[in-house]
């Protein structure tokens, strides 16, 4: 059994975490002012890229340790 | 062999064991997210000289479609409202140039560095929906590619800002005014590594998402090689999830060309 395998479920686990704080908090922002949701996206997008590229960072060295 | 039937000839000497042909499968999804010199599709099956790779050719079937898009289908209308496809590509121009390039670098700077964002969205929306195509590969996909990409950005955030600024200011960037001076010596090491940083998290973020996505796509429809019948739903999920990238192959374009607007902009006004 290769453990790189539990690695990526954990990284899925921390991005998971993060990706869905934003999310709320935008939908938040979002109902709130809703004239301000097409910024509010995108300032999601990008920190949801952000987050997810670390945990891509994750998931390459798992394919790497594979 | 002349093509990559001879996985599938494998699998059908193969024991008729699951795990056997899930290994195969594995073979079968690496050979086709990986480079190779050979270019396979059902209707030719190309070998290429050593110089020469599938991604580099997918490279210059999307340099060429690009300049036939917009070289030969797009009409300038002068004076009225663009239909058809000049509209569509118009739309995404303006898109790139008013709320990437200029909001990020201001007006002035935005419009001159228009034509490098416009390259990054477009180049990298092609490369990604080639590989959603048929006969096609994904040449974002592969890591050489999207670091060539990203050392275009990290050129101009460096040379480019060292130019726009002057070197004596690129450098003064590094230490912002009103930091105690113990503190920058671990600061100024700190933002020089993350210029580095910030273009490895661009390459790896595109060639992941990518690669990721399409190792999803092939290990669906390779569950109904390894379990048979009994894994025709996964036929569906795989549909879903192509659909999917769809979306994903406008947002990686759309983020990969924000990021490094983000990035270039941060440089060429350090006093943000």
């Amino acid at each position: 059994m290769n453990l790189s395998v539990l690695g990526a479920g954990l990284v899925v686990f921390g991005a998971a975490f993060g990706i869905g704080w934003i999310g709320s908090s935008a939908m938040k922002a979002m109902s709130r002012q809703p004239e301000a949701a097409p910024k509010i996206q995108t300032a999601m997008l990008i920190a949801c890229a952000l987050i997810e590229g670390v945990a891509l960072f994750g998931a390459v060295i798992c394919f790497l340790a594979n | 062999m002349t093509n990559n039937l001879h996985i599938v000839e494998d699998l059908q000497t193969a024991a008729h064991d699951t795990a056997d042909r899930a290994h195969y499968v594995n073979q079968w999804v690496m050979h086709h997210v990986t480079d190779s010199g050979q270019w396979h599709t059902p209707l030719w099956s190309l070998h290429l000289p050593p110089w020469m790779s599938n991604n580099a050719i997918m490279l210059m079937v999307a340099s060429v479609l690009l300049i036939v898009c917009f070289g030969a289908f797009y009409r300038y209308q002068q004076g009225k409202a663009p239909r058809g496809w000049t509209n569509a590509l118009e739309a995404l121009v303006l898109f790139v140039r008013n709320d990437i390039s200029i909001a990020y670098l201001g007006e002035k700077d935005g419009r001159k560095m228009a034509p490098l964002f416009l390259t990054f969205f477009f180049f990298i929306l092609t490369c990604n929906l080639m590989g959603l195509c048929p006969l096609f590969s994904t040449a974002t996909g592969n890591i050489n590619v999207t670091f060539g990409l990203a050392s275009v950005t990290f050129f101009f955030m460096v040379f480019g800002a060292m130019y726009a600024n002057g070197p004596v200011k690129f450098f003064k960037a590094f230490a912002p005014a009103g930091v105690p001076w113990p503190i920058l010596i671990i600061l100024m090491p700190i933002e020089m590594i993350g210029l580095v940083i910030k273009c490895v998290a661009l390459t790896i973020r595109l060639f992941a998402n990518m690669l990721a996505g399409h190792i999803v796509v092939f290990s669906l429809v390779g569950l109904l090689v390894t379990f048979g019948y009994w894994a025709l739903p996964a036929l569906g999920m795989a549909l879903a999830i192509n659909l999917l990238e769809v979306f994903i192959a406008f947002l990686q374009a759309y983020v990969f060309t924000v990021l490094s607007a983000m990035f270039i902009g941060e440089m060429y006004h350090p006093a943000h």
